[in-house]
């Protein structure tokens, strides 16, 4: 009996304290919690910015969807969503619609379009290194090609 | 001497002259710990396997029936034991290590009374001056061949038993009317009873009926009334067996008072102990009778007792093989030397 | 059960009446609750240790099941060797079964168990004598339900 109370409030403390370690909260840190609301990032300098907004308003007005991430490198487009709880057992059709959606609309452009979360954090990674200094288009676009690969792995 | 249909009067009453009581650490925190004449503090017992460590047990509560007894291990004719492994291997791998001229008994955990039964029988015919008659069962070894492996985590219901570490060895001999020493006056062989019970988790309940066939028995071929004896006592029951028992007795026309009619099996552990429905195996009987109600009787709580030993007859195939548990009791009576009458 | 009641004598019935009476009742609406917050807490502890691995590791939420559950299972071979796990098992029952956590305690307490008699005939023949069962039934269903899906394919049906 007692031992099981030690237990849960050990488990309870370490879930308190990775929460915990820094003061400064990167979004990607919590991403798995909160809507982030990213912006829309080109990697290629050539492209247009308002076109990849665009994109990422037509994904956002799906009703099943929320907190649309939308990357746009030299070949690829990168688009990631959060699926809303209800209707992730129908997330293979959402993925589907969304990308038969948007090749409708776009010919020109290749979609890779991903509900998983590991390639969300990855985006939302890529976002905040682009907004430093060091990170450059060039790397941008390297890692926007690795992402890519990591999604066409696990299919 | 025959009595009635299947029960002895030993005339000669044999008297208990020493007991060995060994148990383990759960015992060590129970209720009757400091009747224990040796507790270890480890299931293993500094042995590589728990059949080594079930069998040490026997080996020591025998050393210490011959040292508090005061004979040689040479002087005693012929050893009564049994215990629940597979082939009483335990028990007779101990009978090696002592060199006592041995009977192997099976009686699940009613072994303690039919190796007590016999051997005052034996002496009482002089048929041996000392014998060792014992029962032992070890926990872990008990756990690992009838149920689940120790620490496989699967929920036991509340009727389930607590197998008793230890183990329980007297030393019988003539009477000497001189010695105030406990003495066998009768017993009561049970014949197997099958109610058709099939839950192992629940051997309380499928005992209980072989338990007051044999308490009845006893009556009957001894016309002798309940309240002749102060204390009668089953071997494991635990709270289940034990209460149903107790309404058949009833039933059956034998008036028994409450406190009269106790179960070793709830005898053995504190209320905080997580054993469920209580006690069981062939320790319990006799590391309880041997040890705290003998010496109950010595400082005069008690000054009869019938002690009845409970025991199912299943084996891990034959449950599994959806079998019903069918259960036998034997009864033995103590009695203080000279309250004779 | 009434087929099996039937063949019993009236004495037999008769006592079985009397000692259900009797018969301490397994405590259904408790342990289910025990069950569901024990349950829910190992998963919660794994859904942190999945997301660990997503984090700090190149797996995405398709495969990172494989890493979590050989944690998971590493974690109950621990709770299972120091002798912690038989004791959640008796409060938490199903709650710490039907987890994966559960089958690794099944593989190594047989395994720990029968260490006595050898590595080949001991713990090697004897380390899925509970959890056999598992893999045979869940390797079967699962070929069950398969096939019924290629046959629902096969007629258009899906």
């Amino acid at each position: 009996m007692n031992y099981i109370h030690r237990l849960i409030l050990f488990a309870c403390l370490i879930l308190l304290s990775s929460c915990n370690q820094h003061q400064q909260v990167k979004d990607s840190q919590l991403a798995f919690m909160k809507t982030t609301n990213l912006n829309a990032v080109i990697t290629d300098r050539n492209k247009s910015l308002d076109r990849v907004k665009e994109i990422k308003r037509d994904v956002s007005r799906v009703p099943e969807l929320y907190d649309v991430a939308v990357v746009e490198g030299e070949k690829n487009t990168l688009v990631v969503y959060k699926v809303k709880h209800m209707h992730r057992f129908r997330m293979k059709k959402i993925e589907k619609n969304v990308t038969e959606m948007l090749e409708k609309k776009y010919p020109n452009e290749k979609f890779t379009v991903s509900s998983d979360y590991k390639i969300f954090l990855e985006s939302v990674r890529l976002y905040e290194r682009m907004k430093t200094a060091k990170f450059s288009h060039q790397d941008a676009e390297k890692r926007l090609k690795e992402i890519v690969k990591m999604t066409k792995d696990t299919k | 001497m025959l009595k009635g249909h299947q029960s002895w009067v030993f005339a000669n009453r044999p008297m208990i002259s020493a007991t060995g009581v060994t148990g383990g650490p759960f015992e060590a925190n129970g209720k009757l710990a400091n009747d224990f004449d040796l507790l270890y503090e480890d299931l293993w017992m500094e042995k590589e396997s728990y059949e080594k460590a079930h069998r040490l047990l026997l080996e020591e509560a025998i050393k210490i029936t011959l040292l508090k007894g005061k004979v040689q291990k040479e002087q005693i004719q012929f050893l009564f034991a049994g215990d629940l492994i597979n082939q009483i291997t335990p028990t007779s791998f101990a009978a090696r290590t002592m060199q006592i001229p041995y009977f192997g008994l099976f009686g699940a955990c009613s072994t303690s009374m039919e190796g007590l039964a016999l051997a005052s029988f034996v002496v009482n015919y002089q048929g041996a001056k000392f014998v060792l008659t014992g029962a032992s069962s070890h926990n872990a070894a008990v756990e690992r061949q009838f149920r689940y492996p120790t620490e496989y985590g699967g929920q036991k219901p509340p009727t389930a038993q607590w197998t008793v570490t230890g183990a329980g060895v007297a030393l019988v001999v003539p009477n000497d009317p001189l010695l105030q020493e406990p003495v066998t006056t009768s017993a009561t062989i049970g014949k197997v009873i099958d109610m058709g019970l099939t839950d192992p988790f629940n051997m309380g309940g499928a005992m209980a009926p072989a338990a007051a066939d044999t308490i009845i028995a006893h009556f009957r071929d001894l016309q002798l009334d309940p309240s002749y004896y102060d204390l009668i006592v089953t071997g494991d029951l635990g709270r289940v067996g034990h209460d149903t028992a107790f309404e058949l007795l009833n039933k059956s026309g034998l008036k028994l008072e409450r406190k009269q009619f106790q179960d070793c099996g709830l005898l053995m552990y504190k209320d905080d102990q997580p054993v469920q429905a209580g006690g069981s195996g062939a320790g319990c009987s006799a590391t309880a009778v041997y040890g705290h109600l003998l010496n109950e009787m010595k400082k005069g709580t008690y000054k009869r007792m019938l002690v009845v030993a409970t025991g199912a007859l299943l084996s891990p195939l034959s449950f599994q093989q959806n079998e019903s548990i069918p259960c036998i009791a034997h009864a033995v009576a103590i009695e203080m030397n000279g309250e004779r009458g | 059960m009434a087929s099996k009641q039937n063949k019993m004598t009236p004495q037999q019935q008769n006592y079985q009446k009397l000692q259900q009476k009797h018969e301490i009742k397994r405590p259904v609406l408790k342990n289910c609750l025990k069950a569901f917050l024990v349950g829910g807490l190992i998963c919660v502890i794994g859904q942190a240790i999945s997301y660990f691995y997503l984090y700090f590791f190149n797996f995405t939420e398709q495969n990172v099941g494989n890493p979590t559950v050989a944690t998971m299972v590493f974690l109950s071979m621990l709770l299972t060797g120091f002798g912690l796990y038989d004791r959640l098992g008796q409060f938490a029952g199903a709650g710490s079964a039907v987890p994966v956590t559960g089958f690794g305690n099944a593989v190594i307490s047989a395994a720990i168990e029968h260490r006595t008699e050898g590595f080949v005939l001991g713990v090697g023949g004897n380390m899925f004598k509970l959890a056999g069962s598992v893999i045979l039934f869940g390797v079967f269903s699962a070929f069950v339900v398969a096939l019924i899906k290629t046959l629902l394919v096969i007629w258009g049906v899906l």
